[in-house]
């Protein structure tokens, strides 16, 4: 018999958000169990769908699903489930965060059930989009997931969690609106006289050529609706304030898995040449340009915060204008990489999040000008703090390491095949500012004179369900720093094809 | 053939055990880990050891060829980056001298850490992690993972040099300044690792792979020689900044900062050497591009004599030390760039004169290397012992000490003559060839002469500055009167490694009469296809002794040993003339090391946090500015259109008809105009 | 045969004096008769086109047409009756309890 791993791969994690959501007054304690329950069945069916792919790339093809949905009126929509070497990653990356999360949220005591309701519900949003192989599907995943984000903020943020959630909404629905018109034009136009229209990527991929001025106007709304998403400068400042606001886990999941997207999107749509032959040849340098900007430009901003969190959170657009300059190239190197980066952002993000929201909730604030001589008394907080810290600023031996070196070879590449070398200063520019605001943070709140501003008499190390999740993560981290490959692996028969 | 070589790898993979076992487990034993770490340097050293005599002993060695053993580690594109081990001559002088001066230095530290506490363990850890980074680089088979631990060594010197950046001993004030030495020497290194890093970038372009070994095999002439001297320009940045040259130079004074076994291990044993290692082992590449080469030189000489100007005066006696490093770092830069332009040279003419005299500058840098590590390392455990002693680092408060800690006493004069270049100590004969190598290309009538010989005159300035400032050194700390409290002779475990080390710093030059330049150069005989010619030990001796600048250098070192007693024993200490306000301009501006923390301080301000507060008021108030701008646009129109929702049915009924009527009128309109269907 | 143009006249008359009747009165009975003014342009319209082009589904139409304006009418007058029960007037504009 087979079993639909990859429809209950939504499926699951959408019981389990009806179930805690319902869950009220008296059994809203019990709530976490449920969704730990939940949360752990998804990874055991996504470390299962990696194991597939481990053994065979080529066996994770007979796990793709695929169902009609509405075919009536000249359209055809279906539920079309597939994994490939681009998204298994992310896959794997949603399982593993949102089970974290589940964790480390564990004392959460402000109406837990809604909360791992949303955790849940956004789970099924992320898995529905890194697996949907139909653009109308595609498109209905992604809202799923940004509906659940504004609960989230809106309810459990801080202090301006309103402005920041309508912001978030707002700012990233227009984006997607301007998406669904180039959905909409690109499957309409490759599939002109066809009975019914399919939205599946297949159905397009092998529909009509667009004109090269057609796929260059419509590469372009696309790529706005994708990069507001990941977020691009200057698209990006709905980020900072989102991020500020967020409770942690919302954090976590917003820059560790909800940001990707918007690079997913890119690669999976903007970047197959089965749909935009022709439209590279205009976006290529402007997305290379508006990386490096990107790159820069967040690490400008990072040096210029005080709060921990916004830090943090501008560090996530300069590392993703890396993921950028790696599409832009537009090379095997260049999307090898981008993916890799995907995947070890997001579990480097994790912790930096983690590490800030336990600044806050421990100590009271999360700004570094209060904060000061933490490694003293607060050992372990200081440990991974700079753990995670180092593997952002691209340590050898951890993860971000390998996806830097990776993405600016790629970009040296290009580079030189253009006649710009000169141009790579900026990305040796990047890496050093990013090494300064890390350490100066670092210096700010672990070293020194423990600070005398705010009381710390009562305030403890971290708990031990934050300390478990963030060895977990750090384990991860230096595992595939140390033996990229076991995650190559997975990319390279994707990234082969460019 | 013992079989230990195919076990090489386990040189590196010792210590890092011990560093997890130390950082998990180490509260739980005596001496928080100690003995773990020491274990493991032992360990290391002893299958380093092995592993080279049984590389001596095989067919590798006999038929030049390095012993290489790989693995893929990742797929780059097209590109394959492997993992594995490389053992030539070079790495296994590397591997043994590291762990063998890591070993004494460690088991130095159970008596000088000893009265850490808990801190202790996050200390040897901390120490095995970096010896697993000086280990890992010297057996690594290509650039990227000797890159990997090359880094991995500065995160660990970030974290020693931060040994007290919290809860310092000494107050907060000193752990902010621990915290911010560790910054420093963290960025300023970065700043070079990102040079090396481009520098590799553009090696994998020309050569399509990274391995020592696909390089050095590779056919120099048909790649790009301009983009290859961008990468050896590149590569070199690396090592201005891990080896602290010129300009770079100035994160190692402040590295001070930490514990002084530390600043021992990162000026002997690790860090600093991976600069020159670096150099050394990019030779076969580094001899296709003369022009860089003089750079190289230019800046080896430039390094030595402007940090030992800056020891002259310092009252610190990790200070001097420090300076000294520096100083004898641009030595052996020196030397290096002044043997791979020989060797260039003689390469392109075919020329074997020059050939060997350039192999004889590499000699000189290596030897230079692996002498400086043991008398450097002495010479830092036994201020380290002064330190532990007085209880201070200001050598205005010391004084008269050889006779109550007679053994450092007796130890350091060992390693101060040594680095003086006293003959038959070690320091005499590496130095001398460094001196020699830097003559050459003046001496033959090369292009670049005249500049190589401002370097050897600069060379032999600083060799007479050496000796005047560690006789300084000297005899401020131990002869006159005592001017501070002392706790007499340290303990058992600190005086045992000095003693072996200064046996060290004696006999290791001895190194050269029985043809050690003949071993040093096998490394390269394994890379470069052309027969490199060398002398035997004893036509060096013979050289050395027959040529004149030997005799210059040795009455420069005598006369600067002589200045410094006159000025420092046979003139009575006068406390007033060694008060801050009661010097000159010129001392001040030496003593304020010519103001390159302002001018580091000036660039980060002003190209870190200046454009930093630039772009963050540009990100408030410009763009999401503009995002803000535009949603109360947004809002504001709609608050002016929602004036027409009158709530009378009867009004939108109107304006129904009145759209539907206009709708209808345009329709009409185009049907007349555009004349029809 | 009349042309069918009279009959389209005729409706968008009909369905003028409908639409200025809605607009112009404020008495809640006159906009019910206007609408149904405006139903039967709507229905005139149906079945001259049934007629002319010769199917019956413009017929179908206003049968349904007839019935659902029958029962418009009948809530539409239940709701007069009782608003003027209520608030003693029958004018659109005053009945504005439930108006935002």
């Amino acid at each position: 018999m087979d079993i639909p791993i990859l429809s209950l791969l939504v499926i699951i994690p959408l019981i389990g958000a009806l179930a805690t959501l319902f869950m009220g007054g008296q059994r809203a304690e019990k709530a976490k169990y449920v969704a730990v329950a939940f949360s752990a069945i998804v990874l055991a069916l996504a470390l299962y769908v990696t194991f597939v792919g481990y053994n065979n790339m080529a066996d994770l093809a007979d796990l793709k699903e695929s169902y009609v949905w509405f075919k009536a009126a000249g359209l055809q929509m279906n539920i079309i489930f597939a994994i490939d070497g681009l998204s298994i990653l992310m896959v794997l990356l949603t399982a593993i965060l949102v089970f974290l999360v589940v964790i480390f949220s564990w004392h959460e005591e402000d109406k837990p059930n809604y909360y791992h309701a949303l955790l849940l519900a956004m789970e099924v949003g992320l898995m529905g989009v890194y697996m949907a192989q139909d653009f109308f599907l595609f498109y209905i995943m992604w809202e799923v997931t940004l509906i659940p984000m504004y609960f989230m903020i809106s309810w459990y943020g801080g202090p301006r969690r309103h402005y920041s959630a309508i912001k978030f909404f707002i700012y990233t629905h227009v984006a997607s609106v301007i998406m669904l018109i180039g959905i909409f034009a690109v499957v309409f136009q490759t599939q002109i006289g066809a009975e019914y229209i399919s939205f599946a990527f297949e159905a397009v991929r092998n529909g009509a050529t667009l004109a090269p001025a057609f796929q260059t106007f419509f590469f372009g709304l696309l790529f706005f609706g994708f990069a507001v998403k990941m977020p691009v400068p200057p698209f990006h400042t709905w980020l900072p304030d989102a991020h500020v606001e967020a409770p942690t886990g919302g954090s976590v999941l917003l820059a560790g898995v909800m940001l990707k997207m918007g690079s997913y999107g890119i690669i999976r749509v903007c970047l197959d040449s089965a749909i935009f032959p022709d439209a590279m040849a205009f976006w290529q340098p402007i997305m290379i340009g508006l990386g490096i900007f990107a790159m820069v430009y967040g690490a400008y901003a990072c040096i210029a915060q005080n709060d921990l969190k916004k830090m943090v959170a501008y560090s996530s657009i300069s590392h993703m204008g890396m993921v950028l300059v790696g599409m832009g190239c537009n090379s095997v190197i260049g999307i090898e990489f981008a993916i890799f980066q995907m995947f070890a952002h997001g579990i480097i993000s994790g912790v930096l999040f983690m590490v800030c929201g336990i600044a806050g909730h421990n100590f009271g604030t999360r700004d570094m000008r209060l904060l000061g001589g933490l490694a003293g008394k607060f050992p372990v907080y200081a440990l991974f703090m700079m753990f995670g810290f180092m593997a952002s600023l691209g340590l050898p031996g951890l993860m971000g390491f390998i996806a830097e070196f990776g993405l600016l070879f790629g970009l040296w590449e290009y580079l030189v095949s253009q006649g710009l070398e000169v141009l790579i200063v900026f990305g040796l520019l990047d890496m050093m500012l990013t090494a300064g605001y890390y350490l100066w943070a670092m210096q700010k709140t672990l070293f020194g004179k423990l600070t005398d501003k705010i009381d710390l008499t009562h305030c403890h190390d971290i708990a031990k369900n934050e300390v478990a999740v963030l060895a977990v993560l750090c384990a991860l981290i230096a595992l595939f720093g140390i033996w990229p490959t076991l995650a190559l692996d997975f990319v390279m028969p994707f990234a082969g094809a460019f | 053939m013992i079989g230990i070589l195919d076990y090489v790898w386990l040189v590196p993979l010792a210590p890092v055990l011990c560093f997890v076992i130390a950082g998990f487990f180490g509260k739980k034993t005596p001496q928080g880990g100690g003995y773990i770490a020491i274990a493991g340097a032992l360990i290391a050293f002893i299958i380093a050891a092995l592993a080279s005599y049984d590389y001596f002993t095989s067919d590798y060695y006999a038929n030049n060829i390095a012993y290489t053993v790989e693995m893929e580690w990742m797929a780059v594109g097209e590109f394959s980056i492997n993992f594995g081990v490389y053992i030539d001559t070079l790495s296994c002088i590397m591997m043994l001298f590291a762990s063998f001066i890591s070993t004494l230095i460690f088991i130095y530290s159970i008596g000088y850490m000893d009265d850490q506490g808990v801190k202790k363990t996050r200390y040897y850890a901390e120490v095995s992690l970096f010896l697993t980074g000086m280990l890992g680089l010297a057996v690594s088979s290509n650039y990227l993972e000797m890159f990997v631990f090359w880094e991995v060594m500065g995160l660990c010197s970030y974290l020693l040099i931060g040994f007290w950046s919290f809860t310092h001993p000494e107050g907060d004030e000193a752990a902010f300044r621990a915290s911010s030495a560790a910054k420093k020497a963290f960025l300023v290194t970065r700043l070079g690792d990102v040079c090396l890093m481009a520098g590799l970038f553009v090696l994998l372009h020309l050569f399509g792979s990274l391995d020592y070994a696909d390089i050095f095999n590779f056919d120099i002439a048909t790649v790009d020689s301009n983009m290859l001297m961008v990468a050896i320009l590149l590569m070199f940045a690396g090592v201005v900044g891990k080896s602290a040259q010129f300009p770079l130079h100035d994160w190692l004074p402040d590295a001070m900062a930490g514990p002084t076994t530390v600043s021992a291990l990162i000026h002997a044993a690790t860090m600093v050497k991976a600069g020159i290692y670096l150099v050394a082992r990019s030779y076969p590449i580094f001899i296709h591009c003369t022009d860089a080469m003089i750079i190289v030189a230019v800046i080896g000489g430039v390094t030595a004599i402007y940090t030992a100007s800056m020891a002259l005066n310092n009252m610190n006696i990790k200070r001097v030390l420090a300076y000294s490093t520096l100083s004898q770092l641009g030595y052996m830069v020196l030397a290096l760039g002044a043997g791979a332009y020989l060797m260039s040279l003689g390469i392109e003419e075919g020329e074997p004169e020059l050939m060997l005299l350039g192999g004889a500058g590499y000699a000189a840098g290596i030897f230079h290397m692996i002498n400086h590590a043991f008398f450097k390392a002495l010479l830092f455990l036994c201020s380290g012992s002064v330190i532990h002693a007085v209880g201070t680092e200001d050598m205005r408060m010391m004084g008269g000490l050889r006779t109550k800690m007679p053994i450092t006493a007796y130890t350091m004069l060992i390693g101060s003559l040594s680095i003086a270049g006293i003959p038959i100590l070690s320091g005499f004969w590496s130095k001398d060839l460094v001196l020699e190598a830097a003559f050459a290309p003046f001496h033959h009538g090369l292009g670049a002469g005249s500049i190589f010989m401002v370097l050897f005159i600069l060379g032999m300035i600083t060799a007479f500055m050496t000796a005047f400032y560690m006789f300084r050194m000297w005899f401020m700390t131990f002869c006159g009167e005592p001017r501070g409290h002392c706790h007499g002779e340290s303990p058992k475990p600190m005086t045992v490694p000095l003693c072996i080390l200064a046996v060290f710093a004696v006999i290791s030059g001895l190194f050269v009469v029985f043809d050690g330049s003949y071993y040093i150069l096998e490394s390269l005989r394994t890379t470069i296809d052309t027969v490199i010619p060398f002398h035997t030990g004893m036509e060096i001796v013979e050289e050395i002794f027959t040529a004149i600048p030997t005799y210059v250098a040795l009455v420069l070192a005598v006369v600067g040993i002589g200045i410094a007693w006159k000025l420092y024993v046979k003139t009575p200490y006068d406390a007033e003339a060694f008060k801050p306000e009661n010097h000159g301009a010129l001392y001040n501006f030496n003593a304020k090391r010519h103001y390159f923390p302002e001018l580091y301080n000036w660039i980060s301000w002003k190209f870190g946090a200046g454009v930093a507060k630039g772009v963050n008021a540009l990100d408030v108030h410009v763009v999401d500015g503009t995002v803000n701008g535009l949603s109360n646009a947004v809002v504001g129109g709609g608050e002016g259109l929602s004036a027409v929702q009158t709530g009378y049915v009867r009004d939108y009924a109107g304006l129904v008809a009145v759209g539907v009527i206009s709708i209808l009128a345009v329709f009409c309109l185009i049907f007349l105009y555009g004349g029809g269907f | 045969m009349i042309d069918i143009s009279f009959f389209l006249v005729f409706s968008a008359i009909l369905f003028g004096i409908g639409m200025f009747g809605l607009i112009s009165s404020k008495r809640g009975l006159v906009t019910l008769m206007s609408i149904e003014l405006m139903l039967n342009a709507a229905n005139i319209n149906f079945v001259a086109f049934a007629s002319y082009g010769g199917h019956t589904d413009g017929m179908v139409f206003v049968i349904f047409t007839i019935a659902i304006a029958a029962a418009e009418v009948a809530v539409g007058i239940a709701l007069m009756l009782n608003a003027y029960k209520i608030q003693k007037t029958t004018e659109v504009d005053k009945l504005s309890t439930m108006r935002w």
